[in-house]
């Protein structure tokens, strides 16, 4: 009897042993079901991703009710390590060099080097149990002249093919275009699925891919509100920020209106950004501030993603203004003056909120895409009076572009900004 | 026969002679490169920092940089470099390679390479952001970056591994940077990292890698040119989810029938094609003397937008709305149509050298087949093409 324990015991040692050096692969495959409708399949099961481009807040995400995480490269194991035991999975990005960065799609020295290089990273990474899919590139497209990174691209999702049959591969644009279409159909027939990272232009990209014949599925890679690219500027191109709640609004509506709505051939989406970082502000696309604290929008998603909202909400700006002209309009002061912001907000059902107001200089960049930009510091300036809705403030002695700052938040943390920029001169 | 001995004797001398002149040659002499390479006398860049001489290595917020003693892959010590980018434009440092004497890098272009050695502390990399820049004397500067192929191991990790970056891979033809004159080489670091690292030599190198030419671009300069030939160059036509479009065959080229409903909502209204494959399409030694062609077949003249994309430029769209001038009455039911480029509002400021796409809106709804786009010579007025007699 107890030699019988003492096997026993040993061979669920080696089973548990065998599970933690060997985790289970994931079987993903791209199926239609049988309305006709494209359907990922992970292990025999339809899986639609609810998903972020997220590095951190894994919790949070959870919690939320997301299911995936979109990452854009391979140098970081940890992060996949985290998703797996969080229970998220990954679709990983291979960072394909864009044009735009200095990539010659002539030199052949530079492409095979590439080449090679991201084909050891997918022996790495093939066989993580958090692994969903391959992001072959992203936004490799964005102001390219040479259409030759297609080959790169398809080289190297069928390379996966023959290494990694159980993970489909994608390719991720910066929007579509006819041209972009017909490129990845002719070149890329080893890519699955068309990654779409799409802002304003997400209105039309589900009719948009049907006239330009697209037939396979796509996911909607990157997606949330209009980009700074997209955004009205004021006369001393600085962009116009929408405030938290607009943007929310925004978000909402797109989600259950065009992403949720297309069960033909959408398979999925990450929302961008489950995190913090600096594009032409360092709150625009973010859904946390650079302190880490949720804004609303990760409310949004709550809601997108389970149907049902957050017991704690986070308060809402709804609109602001500066000597009572509205956030739309260009602002400009005297230096050493004494102006009023105006803010107009949703308390929802926080019994006490807290206001703040920091002032930066305008951060000017001719970065593009997701390209890294520079965060500004911030600058000291004198409150003359500040309220809940108000805040009397001197403008900046010295002459310049800047962008002005409200936070509203709860005392859970979770937060609201909006942002006004203005000229002194 | 005293002739022909003397003849024979002077044959035989001027071949001792020749003879006696020429040199030893070994089957196994090295190539023209080797001694070229032999011959370049600045072979060494670092080996150790008593002896080679840096510039930028002063401490900042955004890099340390130290000379460190132990585990140097060479000499007594070796480059110790950590940044973070986050909070500079620019991170570099320089090497003044045999103190800043011009070096002349033509002959052992194609034949040698820059050589490091290079390790980290824990983990393992597959790259650094960092670049490798050669400066001029006129200060032009050409770059290249580690690549996977020349990377000893594929990764960079806590062993020295053995760096090369060839003197092709650097762009140097395409910054018009003298090869003949350099004068220094950067070491540019972007994000973050750290790196160990040592012996920077020039050394013998095989390069067998070539840059082609190839940029998806197709010129045009004559006329006629038919347009859009290729039904997978169309886009807007998919009958699985509009009827407004579907390809015809009245004419001898490809043709689109539309069915539009204007009522309906969501009605697809526009379609349009790549001039020539997707394919940058040049036009510009043409573009001013052409007007683009198609036939009509209807009861009566459609209302139609066209439009022009270029790939690139300063002004990227073109757009018109037709009107009758556009269009001659051939009879019967068929019409042809005529749009003269520099009749397209802002036409100069258009990239010519980059035609994407045409594209037609109807305006209407209305039944018609349209097709055989040609691209035709054109002198005549661009505000009256149909009056211009040599159609």
């Amino acid at each position: 009897m107890e030699r019988n324990i003492n096997l026993l015991f040993c061979l669920l040692f080696s089973l548990l042993f065998t599970i933690a050096v060997h985790p289970q692969v994931s079987k993903v495959e791209v199926t239609t079901n049988a309305s006709g409708n494209f359907e990922l399949q992970r292990n025999g099961v339809p899986y639609y991703i609810k998903g972020a481009g997220a590095k951190d807040h894994f919790d949070l995400l959870v919690k939320s009710g997301a299911n995936s995480i979109r990452i854009w490269s391979t140098n970081n194991k940890a992060l996949l390590d985290s998703a797996h035991q969080h229970g998220l999975t990954v679709t990983l990005g291979l960072y394909v060099r864009p044009e735009r960065s200095g990539m010659d799609y002539n030199n052949e020295y530079a492409v095979k080097g590439q080449i090679e290089q991201l084909k050891n990273e997918v022996m790495k990474y093939k066989d993580h149990p958090a692994l969903l899919v391959w992001g072959i590139g992203n936004e490799v497209d964005l102001r390219y002249s040479n259409f030759k990174v297609w080959k790169t691209i398809e080289v190297l999702a069928k390379f996966i093919k023959e290494v990694d049959p159980n993970h489909p591969t994608m390719t991720v644009t910066a929007g579509i275009d006819p041209s972009k279409a017909y490129y990845i159909k002719k070149y890329c027939p080893s890519v699955d699925i068309l990654g779409l990272n799409v802002y304003g232009s997400i209105e039309n990209a589900g009719a948009n891919l049907r006239k330009f014949n697209w037939d396979k599925p796509y996911i909607v890679s990157e997606w949330g509100v209009n980009g700074p690219f997209e955004a009205r500027r004021t006369s001393w191109k600085a962009k116009i920020e929408p405030p938290n709640g607009l943007k929310a609004d925004q978000r909402l509506r797109r989600y259950k209106e065009l992403i949720e709505k297309d069960i033909e051939l959408c398979i999925g989406s990450y929302c961008f950004l489950w995190g913090q970082k600096q594009e032409s502000t360092a709150t625009w696309h973010g859904m946390f501030l650079s302190d880490g604290r949720p804004t609303e929008a990760v409310d949004v998603m709550q809601f997108c993603w389970t149907g049902e909202w957050p017991q704690s909400r986070a308060p809402s700006i709804k609109d602001i203004s500066l000597e009572n002209i509205g956030w739309r309009k260009d602002h400009i002061l005297a230096s050493s003056v004494q102006a009023t912001l105006s803010i107009e907000y949703l308390k929802y059902n926080n019994k006490k909120v807290i206001v703040e107001y920091v002032l930066y200089p305008e951060a000017f960049s001719n970065k593009i895409g997701g390209d890294i930009q520079k965060s500004p510091d911030s600058i000291k300036f004198d409150i003359v009076k500040q309220s809940d809705n108000e805040l009397i403030f001197i403008s900046p002695k010295k002459k310049g572009a800047y962008r002005l700052f409200a936070y509203v938040k709860n005392e859970k943390g979770q937060s609201s900004v909006a942002n006004i920029p203005f000229l002194v001169k | 026969m005293k002739l022909t001995l003397q003849i024979t004797l002077a044959i035989l001398f001027f071949c001792s002679l020749s003879c006696g002149n020429m040199r030893d040659v070994s089957i196994y002499e090295p190539s023209k490169s080797i001694s070229a390479f032999k011959q370049f006398p600045h072979k060494i860049l670092f080996t150790n920092s008593e002896e080679n001489g840096l510039w930028g290595i002063k401490n900042n917020a955004c890099k340390e940089i130290s000379f460190e003693s132990s585990n140097s892959y060479i000499g007594k010590d070796h480059l110790y470099i950590k940044w973070n980018a986050s909070k500079c434009n620019y991170i570099g440092m320089g090497l003044k390679w045999d103190n800043y004497k011009g070096k002349n890098l033509m002959p052992i272009l194609e034949t040698t390479a820059i050589e490091l050695h290079v390790r980290i502390d824990s983990g393992e990399l597959s790259n650094v952001p960092m670049f490798f820049i050669l400066e001029d004397y006129g200060g032009k500067q050409c770059r290249a970056n580690i690549n996977y192929l020349d990377l000893e191991g594929g990764r960079i990790d806590t062993e020295w591994r053995r760096i090369r970056i060839p003197f092709q891979a650097f762009n140097y033809a395409k910054r018009g940077v003298n090869m003949s004159n350099i004068k220094e080489l950067r070491l540019e670091f972007q994000r973050n990292g750290h790196l160990h690292i040592d012996n920077i030599v020039i050394v013998p190198h095989d390069y067998n890698y070539k840059n082609t030419t190839n940029k998806f671009t197709k010129v045009f300069n004559s006329h006629p040119v038919q347009l859009g030939a290729g039904k997978e160059y169309w886009w807007g036509v998919n009958t699985k989810y509009s009827s407004s479009f579907k390809f015809g065959g009245f004419f001898k080229n490809e043709s689109v029938v539309v069915d539009l409903d204007l009522s309906k909502e969501d009605t697809w209204d526009t379609f349009g094609f790549s001039p020539y494959m997707w394919m940058h399409v040049d036009l510009s030694s043409i573009y001013s003397t052409s007007a683009i062609k198609f036939k009509i077949k209807s009861s009566k003249l459609p209302k139609l937008q066209a439009f022009l994309f270029a790939y690139t430029g300063e002004r990227r769209r073109l757009q018109k709305i037709l009107n009758e001038s556009n269009f001659i009455d051939k009879e019967n039911g068929i019409f042809e149509a005529y749009i003269p480029l520099k009749s397209l509002m802002g036409h100069s400021k258009f990239s010519w050298d980059n035609l994407k796409e045409i594209r037609f809106r109807v305006l209407e709804g209305t039944q018609f087949e349209i097709g055989d786009f040609q691209l035709i010579e054109f002198r005549g007025d661009p505000k009256k093409p149909n009056k211009w007699k040599g159609i």
